[in-house]
């Protein structure tokens, strides 16, 4: 199978496939795509049946799929989370229009990729399934290359690739380092244009960064900050597209995707969306189709496929059902092989900053469960069973503010942690008051009961674990001396940390000009992807915390890069 | 004789205790039905019956309105949030046939709002 995908494609264009990055490579030979299905039926009936429903050739292009009528196939397996494209007559196409570029979906990639399609001269549309732009988090950043060394970004490049345990694309990461910059700051400027909350806090804020550049080199960030809470990205994105719509783009909201428009070559000419009086509309592209529709974490049976360790977390999102997958599938694309990666975090609960200081962590039971070195982004990991489903609580005592100084991150003094706690009264400023989840209490089983986690387990743990405190010896979970602080002096606090998904990042197989190829490697015309839907950004277990806000400066980025590249092309 | 007092007794207490129920917990289609509203108002007359989506509850249900008319409700206002503005849908939380649900409470669990 992997060499019969490598002899087409050396019999096609020798010297492309030489060219072909371990990536792609990877992703062409073991993603999901209708060819894939082919091609695996072909070795799994054997011949004589593929023969028989006339797809001997196996190109991405012909001809109908027998089986699999309705749903796409994986494996030989019908899977509902892939609808096959209803058929449309013309006679019931409400409207006809034509720009040079449709953007589907209004988020964190989407808008910026209106506005800067807008701003190199085309025509733009942007569709968007709900009733205004829609995206999360606070937090976006790039590189700040003037005031970088190129030797310590490419130690950033190498240190990313390593946290997304080397399955990345290095020319995709690339592509962000060393754009990043630029785009950050437009985007900060055009979301002020549209009376947007924003600042750029420069690298004070990236404390994951320290060590990646070797000594003398430097390495600044440009850190754009939507905030603080309760305003969010979300917000900073309906600013921007105020600044779009001002420009020119058209919107078009409650105006749901619901497949492309192919030629026979499978060319992208266009979109067909729906509007909420069910009526159909097509909106042809001149240069290109730009999906930012984002990931897929509320379509149940598709996350159960690609990501089974999310069946117990909450979701954080709702509506993320994944349309843009099945659109991109049906046109040809290739979805990241099964493996994908997740993002989990709560930075609401307590401070973002003390996410990752090594206090004493229990579990749902009250009881100690990890080496609490462990970062926040990755403890999803050890409670992914129904019970503590992603629950998990940091215990430290009156003393923390002199213990823990010298910790990696930044500490809220007890007056500052007063506003992540629910039982203290007044105001509460810069958080989400209904999903702050910090406590304090004088004794022990009191904070148990507040954490809820059972008061026998937890004092039996705090017990131990002063213990070992004592000893200067982990011997339960090997952690550091100097990162073992014990719990003696009232009050205690403790902080409830609840990890739910914030987005799934893995996607469908791009090249470096969002553009999105084949199962033959070929790029599909007319069709790009961005935002969490582009895959070759990630590839780990987790997203990686090194770089805060890398997740929103990607979709920033390849938003912005990804609209002047295709208002660039020829209608 | 004494065995059909019984079953009336029995049935006229469940019927007493049914109207006290429906107070408080009425199910969506009783509400529409007394309005006078039909199966096929929302699911249409062929079969199989169509699913309804919240296309057909704002045909009747203006969600603008809906959220002025519930701009002071504490700790706010469901109907105008920060997720999906006035358009969430309305079934992610009110269902019709099957007891409604509050939907915010898994992630704000402080929220105990009651949905009818």
């Amino acid at each position: 199978m992997s060499n019969g995908v490598k002899n087409k494609m050396s019999k096609d264009n020798s010297s492309k496939s030489q060219e072909l990055d371990q990536y792609t490579a990877s992703v062409l030979q073991n993603g999901i795509s209708r060819r894939s299905f082919l091609t695996r039926a072909a070795i799994g009936t054997g011949g004589l049946a593929v023969a028989g429903l006339g797809v001997g050739t196996a190109s991405a292009t012909t001809a109908p799929v027998v089986v699999g009528e309705q749903f796409g196939e994986v494996g030989g397996a019908t899977v509902s989370f892939l609808p096959k494209p209803i058929a449309i007559a013309d006679a019931d196409i409400a409207s006809t229009q034509t720009f040079d570029v449709i953007v589907v979906g209004a988020g964190a990639s989407g808008v910026p990729a209106a506005l800067s399609a807008r701003e190199a001269g085309a025509s733009v549309a942007c569709l968007q399934k709900q009733a205004f732009a829609v995206s999360q988090g606070n937090t976006g950043s790039g590189v700040d290359l003037k005031t970088s060394d190129k030797s310590a970004v490419e130690a950033l490049v190498n240190r990313l690739m390593a946290d997304n345990q080397h399955r990345s694309h290095p020319g995709l990461i690339r592509k962000w380092a060393y754009n990043s910059g630029e785009a950050v700051s437009w985007t900060i400027d055009r979301i002020k244009q549209g009376g947007g909350q924003v600042e750029d806090q420069g690298t004070e804020p990236q404390h994951g960064i320290h060590g990646i550049a070797d000594k003398g080199d430097r390495l600044n960030f440009v850190t754009s900050f939507c905030g603080p809470k309760p305003y969010t990205t979300g917000d900073g994105m309906r600013a921007l597209a105020k600044t779009a719509e001002k420009a020119g783009v058209k919107f078009f909201y409650n105006t749901p995707a619901k497949q492309l428009i192919q030629d026979k070559s499978g060319k992208v000419l266009g979109v067909i969306a729906q509007t909420r009086d069910g009526k159909y509309h097509k909106f042809m592209a001149k240069k290109g189709v730009i999906l930012s529709s984002g990931d897929y974490q509320n379509n149940k049976a598709m996350c159960d496929f690609f990501i089974p360790d999310l069946k117990n977390f909450e979701r954080k999102q709702q509506d993320r059902t994944g349309d843009g997958f099945a659109m991109a599938y049906w046109a040809g694309g290739v979805i990241e092989p099964v493996g994908h990666t997740k993002m989990l975090h709560d930075f609401d609960a307590g401070p973002a900053s003390m996410c990752d200081m090594p206090f004493l962590v229990v579990n749902r039971d009250g009881k100690r469960f990890v080496n609490e070195t462990v970062e926040m982004s990755l403890m999803n990991n050890y409670l992914k069973d129904e019970h503590n489903a992603g629950h998990y609580s940091q215990v430290f005592d009156a003393d923390y503010m002199t213990q823990a100084k010298d910790w990696p991150g930044h500490l809220y003094s007890p007056e500052e942690l007063k506003n992540y706690m629910p039982e203290e009264p007044g105001e509460k400023k810069g958080v989400f008051p209904s999903i702050a989840n910090t406590y304090k209490a004088d004794t022990l089983e009191e904070l148990a009961k507040k954490l809820e986690c059972d008061p026998k387990n937890f004092v039996a743990t705090v017990k131990r674990y002063n213990e070992l405190c004592k000893k200067g010896k982990d011997e339960d979970f090997g952690k550091k001396a100097s990162r073992m602080v014990p719990v003696l002096k009232p009050p205690f606090y403790g902080i409830h940390r609840r990890m739910r998904i914030s987005t799934i990042c893995s996607g469908i197989l791009v090249n470096e000009n969002h553009q999105v190829l084949d199962a033959d490697g070929k790029e599909i015309p007319g069709l790009f992807i961005v935002g969490n839907l582009g895959g070759g950004f990630y590839g780990g277990v987790d997203y990686p915390l090194t770089v805060f806000g890398l997740s929103l400066g990607r979709c920033y980025t390849f938003g912005y890069l990804a609209g002047k590249y295709v208002a660039g092309l020829k209608a | 004789m004494k065995k059909l007092t019984v079953i009336m007794l029995s049935l006229a207490m469940s019927i007493i205790a049914g109207s006290v129920m429906a107070k408080g917990d009425q199910l969506l289609d009783q509400t529409h039905f007394e309005k006078g509203i039909k199966c096929a108002s929302c699911h249409g007359n062929a079969e199989p019956r169509e699913a309804v989506t919240m296309m057909k509850c704002v045909q009747c249900h203006n969600t603008e309105k809906l959220a002025k008319k519930t701009q002071d409700m504490q700790p706010t206002n469901v109907h105008n949030n920060r997720h999906f503005g006035t358009e969430s849908d309305c079934l992610s939380c009110h269902h019709v046939h099957q007891t409604s649900e509050n939907a915010c409470v898994s992630c704000h669990p402080r929220w105990g709002f009651k949905v009818p």
